[in-house]
């Protein structure tokens, strides 16, 4: 799984622990889903995409090996 | 109560246990009162006091001190923090019966064969859940650290 929350967060000039506080999570836990270290649940994507306005598959897309 | 009714029951039974955790705080009072009793263990292992039923009640307060350390939750604590903890209770399932496994051998090795046998060298359900939590409270900070 690859993301651009790193892109969207820079649109939005948004910290990662000022969207952590958003979506109530961990600022590790932003930087790990950046890192493509984790992928995070269903409710913590919708959430994401409150934050962002956007539709979840603008951010998030499947990679090769996925 | 038909069939559907008892499965829906019984899951939402197992989520509930699944599910329980303790306060932070409980975290210190646990690590703090397991160092106590570890270096009161250490105490009674190298003195000459005959106090068996002592020793057995150290050793069970040190199991469930490692318990309530292992079940507190952290100061935060999201859905990451859960997979992390679902990971070290898999990688300290795996590792506690290898240990089972192996432990039994290297008593072998080391005690008849490198030293001398000895009939008191037994293998305890203390050191196997010991190990196990040990193991999984270790594995959950490192993994933690490197998230």
């Amino acid at each position: 799984m690859e993301n651009t929350i790193k892109v969207e967060r820079a649109i939005l000039s948004l910290t990662q622990d000022e969207l952590a506080k958003k979506i109530g999570v961990s600022r590790q836990t932003i930087n790990s889903i950046e890192a493509n270290r984790y992928v995070p649940s269903t409710v913590l994507a919708l959430k994401l995409s409150n934050v962002f306005g956007k539709p979840v598959n603008e951010f998030f897309k499947l990679s090769e090996d996925d | 109560m038909n069939f559907k009714k008892v499965q829906e029951c019984e899951r939402t039974r197992i989520e509930k246990w699944s599910q329980f955790q303790l306060h932070n705080r409980w975290k210190s009072y646990g690590a703090i009162l397991c160092l106590i009793l570890f270096a009161t263990a250490m105490v009674l292992k190298f003195s000459d006091l005959e106090l068996g039923w002592f020793k057995d009640v150290v050793r069970r307060g040190i199991l469930v001190c490692l318990l309530v350390v292992s079940l507190s939750k952290e100061k935060d604590e999201d859905e990451m923090v859960v997979s992390l903890r679902a990971k070290s209770y898999t990688l300290a399932f795996i590792f506690g019966v290898g240990y089972a496994i192996v432990q039994p051998l290297f008593e072998i090795v080391v005690h008849n064969i490198v030293f001398e046998p000895n009939p008191e060298n037994t293998f305890s359900y203390f050191e196997i859940l010991f190990y196990m939590l040990f193991i999984q409270i270790m594995f959950f900070e490192v993994l933690k650290r490197n998230r």
